[in-house]
């Protein structure tokens, strides 16, 4: 043993690690007080017999599924898809028309026509306050045209 | 089947008295290690306390083919590593040293001429070299047993206490104190 390791153990037994009555007495009065934990039971490992089991469950049930699958009736009657009666989706306006009465000369009329559409358009101009296509007075026929820039 | 083994068997049906004759071989070894490590001589005690409760509580997880002072050594490592409040490996302070001088290690030195080359090795090497150290020059232990018990490799184990070696030796070999060079 070289001289180092010599001095290392020596200097070891040189330390004074003598245990006191009173430690003493703690360790075995702290022992007496512990119970020792059990080793956990090792997980039962399935035998044989239960894969077997459950095999058989597994072929049992598949035998069953397909049973209940084929004696079910193989022409079931079709679900009643009869659409119903379009009215009762389309919804009812009412358009309140009216039939045009004429009282003067057609071009007097279509000058009365287009002046009482000038102004309903200015009123939806108003309330909407959206732009809105003015037409000419000679394309009032339904042409399209370009839309005007609004001042 | 070994006085030990026997022991042990007894222990794991609940015997204290027969644990305590098996820990009773290490007990004192333990203490004095441990006085090495905490902070204070209570603490060496408590640390002694709930290594040797943990033991006889977990005695059933004792693997045989370990040796029951390696284990035993794991727990109490474990355990003052906890009161330390830092892991193992955690290297020594060197600038706390100074506070040390009347730890529980100075305390417990029995009077000599010579400084006591455990002191000068708690100040050189770090918590984990100073244990392997310890236990392959104070403890005996083979360097497998002191790699399990640090829960390292053993190249790591030789490569450390080679090294912690020769880190003594310099520091043993450095310019003499102050005290000393003057006389």
């Amino acid at each position: 043993m070289d001289k180092l390791a010599q001095r290392l153990r020596e200097d070891a037994s040189r330390i004074d690690a003598q245990l006191s009555p009173q430690l003493e007495e703690r360790l075995r009065a702290s022992l007496e007080n512990i119970t020792q934990e059990q080793p956990m039971a090792a997980p039962v490992r399935p035998g044989r017999s239960f894969w077997w089991a459950s095999s058989l469950t597994g072929v049992a049930a598949t035998l069953l599924l397909i049973a209940v699958v084929n004696l079910s009736p193989q022409n079931p009657e079709p679900a009643v898809t009869e659409p119903p009666p379009p009215q009762q989706f389309v919804a009812q306006f009412d358009w309140r028309l009216q039939p045009a009465v004429l009282t003067q000369t057609l071009e007097q009329e279509l000058v009365a026509i287009q002046s009482d559409l000038k102004k309903v358009r200015q009123v939806v101009r108003d309330d909407i306050g959206q732009v809105v296509v003015d037409v000419p007075a000679g394309q009032a026929a339904g042409t399209d045209t370009e839309p005007r820039q609004n001042p | 089947m070994s006085n030990e083994s026997a022991l042990i068997a007894a222990a794991k049906q609940g015997s204290v008295s027969a644990f305590t004759e098996l820990v009773g071989v290490y007990r004192e070894g333990l203490f004095r290690f441990l006085l090495t490590r905490a902070p204070s001589y209570a603490d060496a005690e408590d640390v002694l306390q709930d290594t040797m409760i943990n033991a006889y509580r977990y005695l059933h997880s004792y693997d045989a083919r370990w040796r029951f002072s390696t284990w035993l050594y794991r727990i109490a490592l474990n355990n003052i590593s906890r009161v330390q409040g830092a892991p193992a490996d955690d290297a020594v302070d060197v600038a706390d040293l100074g506070d040390e001088e009347g730890g529980p290690l100075e305390q417990c030195i029995l009077a000599s001429e010579k400084e006591n080359l455990w002191v000068t090795a708690r100040r050189v090497l770090s918590h984990e070299v100073f244990t392997a150290m310890w236990l392959r020059y104070a403890e005996d232990m083979s360097v497998n047993d002191i790699a399990a018990v640090l829960e390292r490799s053993i190249s790591w184990t030789k490569v450390n206490l080679m090294r912690a070696r020769k880190q003594l030796d310099d520091e043993l070999n450095r310019v003499p104190r102050t005290s000393e060079a003057y006389g």
